[in-house]
């Protein structure tokens, strides 16, 4: 289906003890947790080398501090190591004092500018890693010292080298929530237009549309967004792209697929811009793109409950799983109701019956894109919620279109059903056998009939081609040996009559 | 611009089923229940909260590496950028990949200025080496705003310069928005106007020449782009090849594309491509 690009998340750092880190861990989601509560939960994104020594984590000694003037003045003076030397400078400028330290030095981020711009183009690289670094400070006073940079980052987001645009990218994502200062410089400067042309040009290449996913997310989250910055990037052609990044295809890739449910949540969250009032407008673009959206979304949403259902327990998916639940419910717009302790594939579940009851369309499409594989997988899991949401949405989808039951037929639908007739649950009994009786038989008993018919009567053969007929003469012979069809074929017989074609109706009439 | 056109643009509802869905909905035996439930929750709802905590751990947690890890990097020797006239050399593909895409991807074949993006080049080119831009703006507002997306065009560069800074909060020495240099004469004095560029915009590639000696003077190295041959003084100057020698518009010949690479030659004063032949006439 499609390939799930490594995610390094929760992997364990090479030098940790297990329980160390988990301890760790732990401190670190309280006080996240406590950060939310006071609406102060704000991230920054570090991109290392991955030749780089993994810990990160060591505090740099007092040496380190003299390292950084000592290498300031060097790089001031001409010589063939100014490579170098700014090499250990970013290195360097990873400790918080050291960040202090450099950016009082007078003209400091002025000689940075200049070989950001310069000629030499490793210095450029080794130039934009030190103001990632001071990008990624903890302090408040670090980030801002970095704005006479903004300008040239934001001119080589058109640029070619995708490398240093992603540096580039990532260093303005962690600048975005230092300060108001900061985000009205950036705007002023074009962030959203220079973001919107970036991603068209690189949008085939899933570590540059990460950080353009991060860099607008860090954008949408600031408390002033929903007046400021959402309106120019729905005016963009940004959404359209996140949107597109969200299809399940061999490219998919799980990295910018997060990014970018998160904005497309980001976007939706705060105002009502997708609510249902747009959405029955039908002319306007926001309504096409909204349903686009809620289709894209749901669609993917199947394919990783599919997944799950299917063992993959590959890391990261809980991550895109979240933003796309709350983005479908909001697109929706129906929240379900969290039931305690269900688990994600329910909760998959309970939105897509809330995307597929809205809309027969909707379950036409859910249905075109894999919804009815992901249901055989989740029909087959022990929890007895997955099975009976599973099921309700199997009903939605079989009743909106004669397409969607011959594809489940196909796929081998009734065999599954059959073996809910010996299930404990009363429940999930009843609703399988309903299915079977209501909505695949219905069709498999017309075909049965236009069969015999044919086989009576060559007119009424004719008739019953002109109708329908789906199934083999075989498979309806197959079927006749069982008994119990056979008095469902009786009847249903007034049923199936209405479900052929008026011509043939009227033919079959007249010859009894 | 991306629109999904494979969904639905009517949008219809539940309200025409066939005949059999008719029968099945308003059966009284039907078991299926199913309704959503509509619960309006604010996105600081505690409801959210173990999904933006685990949202921000990742962002915290998680160290890129930069590499893939399918791609195998390959090792190979030092070697030099193929651009004739540029020194720069590289130990690895990637170092020099980004070289390239950095510094030859937008070059004004006329005074081989590198641009950063293919925006600023077709800029650059209308700017200063188009006489058809310079007669058009004096009657009218020709130079565009440098940031994306912004639609404002000003009569001079200077009024430009004075919008950047204003209104997008740009450097007053934004070095992608040099002012075009009038007609300098003379060596010594070009030579002062580039050690001058130098110092204020070194993102600029200019000819070996003057190069060697800006570089004699300042330590920032200069790497070229010069392609082809490089001027002395015997040599009668191309059209293309004039700028170098002098850095202004003076002999503007807009009839053809300026991105035609310089070794291709037209018109008078293409001695290089008839050299040959004349010497053996003789």
């Amino acid at each position: 289906m499609w390939r799930l690009s490594r995610v390094g998340y929760k992997a364990g750092r090479a030098g940790y003890i297990l329980e160390e880190f988990r301890v760790k861990r732990q401190e670190h989601e309280k006080t996240l947790r406590q950060a939310r509560r006071d609406r102060q939960l704000v991230s920054k994104r570090l991109l290392v080398n991955e030749d780089e020594d993994q810990q990160v984590h060591i505090m740099h000694t007092c040496s380190d501090k003299n390292d950084v003037i000592s290498l300031f003045h060097k790089l001031q003076h001409s010589g063939p190591e100014r490579e170098a030397h700014l090499k250990t400078l970013s290195k360097s400028l990873r400790d918080l004092s050291a960040q202090l330290l450099f950016i009082k030095q007078e003209n400091s981020i002025h000689m940075l500018v200049g070989f950001l711009t310069g000629p030499n183009t490793q210095c450029r690289l080794q130039s934009v890693r030190c103001l990632h670094e001071l990008s990624h400070s903890p302090h408040p006073s670090v980030g801002p010292a970095c704005l006479p940079a903004t300008p040239y980052l934001l001119t080589y987001l058109s640029g070619q080298s995708t490398k240093f645009t992603e540096l580039c990218l990532y260093t303005l994502g962690n600048l975005c929530p230092d300060s108001d200062v900061v985000r009205e410089k950036l705007l002023a400067q074009g962030i959203i237009p220079a973001l919107a042309s970036c991603i068209e040009k690189q949008k085939h290449n899933t570590a540059v549309v990460e950080a353009i996913g991060y860099t607008l997310s860090q954008l949408l989250q600031t408390k002033d967004a929903s007046e400021k910055i959402i309106p120019l990037v729905l005016a963009s052609s940004l959404p359209s792209h996140l949107i597109a990044c969200l299809t399940p295809d061999q490219n998919f890739s799980l990295g910018p697929a997060i990014e970018c449910a998160w904005c497309l949540h980001y976007l939706t969250s705060t105002k009502n811009v997708f609510c249902c009032d747009l959405l029955r407008s039908g002319e306007d673009n926001h309504a096409l793109l909204a349903c686009g959206a809620l289709l894209r979304c749901s669609t993917l949403l199947a394919s990783l409950g599919g997944a799950v259902a299917q063992g993959n327990k590959e890391e990261g998916i809980e991550l895109l799983v979240c933003p796309l639940l709350r983005l479908t419910s909001r697109l929706g717009p129906l929240w379900p109701e969290r039931v305690p302790g269900s688990s994600i594939i329910s909760q998959i579940l309970r939105v897509l019956a809330n995307v597929a009851h809205k809309k027969k369309e909707f379950c036409l499409q859910l249905a075109d894109h894999g919804l009815l594989s992901s249901l055989s997988a989740t029909l087959k899991m022990a929890e007895r919620e997955t099975v009976t949401l599973s099921l309700d949405i199997l009903f939605m989808l079989l009743t909106s279109g004669s397409q969607v039951v011959e594809d489940f037929e196909r796929q081998g639908g009734n065999s599954l059903l059959e073996t809910f007739q010996y299930c404990s649950e009363g429940d999930v009994r009843r609703k399988a056998a309903y299915l079977l009786e209501r909505c695949l038989l219905s069709s498999s008993a017309q075909c049965m009939l236009c069969c015999i018919a044919g086989q009576l009567h060559p007119f009424v053969l004719t008739a019953s081609r002109i109708g329908n007929a789906t199934l083999s003469t075989k498979t309806a012979k197959t079927q006749l040996r069982k008994e119990k069809y056979a008095s469902h074929f009786i009847k249903r017989t007034r049923i199936t009559f209405k479900c052929i074609t008026p011509t043939a109706l009227v033919r079959m009439k007249r010859f009894g | 611009m991306l629109q999904p056109t494979s969904f639905p643009t009517s949008l219809g509802d539940r309200d025409k089923p066939d005949c059999t869905t008719e029968d099945i909905l308003q059966d009284e035996e039907n078991p299926f229940n199913f309704s959503p439930q509509l619960i309006n929750l604010h996105k600081d709802h505690e409801l959210f909260e173990d999904g933006d905590v685990e949202r921000h751990m990742y962002l915290q947690d998680l160290y890129i590496s930069e590499a893939d890890d399918d791609k195998q990097t390959l090792s190979v020797s030092e070697f030099a950028c193929h651009i004739s006239g540029c020194n720069a050399v590289h130990g690895t593909l990637e170092e020099y990949e980004h070289h390239y895409n950095s510094l030859h991807r937008h070059v004004c074949s006329i005074c081989r200025r590198s641009l950063p993006t293919a925006r600023l080049l077709d800029i650059h080119i209308q700017e200063w080496h188009d006489s058809v831009f310079m007669v058009l703006a004096q009657r009218q507002d020709m130079y565009q705003c440098l940031v994306e997306g912004c639609a404002h065009k000003f009569r001079t560069s200077t009024l430009r310069k004075d919008h950047l800074i204003r209104i997008h909060k740009y450097p007053p020495d934004f070095r992608f928005d040099k002012a075009k240099r009038e007609k300098g004469s003379g060596e010594t004095k070009q030579q002062q106007d580039i050690a001058m560029e130098v110092v204020g915009n070194a993102s600029e590639v200019l000819c070996e020449e003057q190069a060697k000696q800006v570089d004699q003077e300042e330590s920032m190295e200069m790497p070229v782009s010069l392609t082809g041959t490089h001027l002395t003084e015997k040599d009668t100057p191309h059209e293309e090849m004039a700028a170098c020698q002098n850095t202004n518009d003076e002999h503007l010949k807009p009839r053809y594309s300026y991105r035609v690479p310089s070794n291709v030659c037209f018109g008078h004063g293409s001695i290089r491509g008839f050299r040959g032949h004349r010497g053996r006439r003789k």
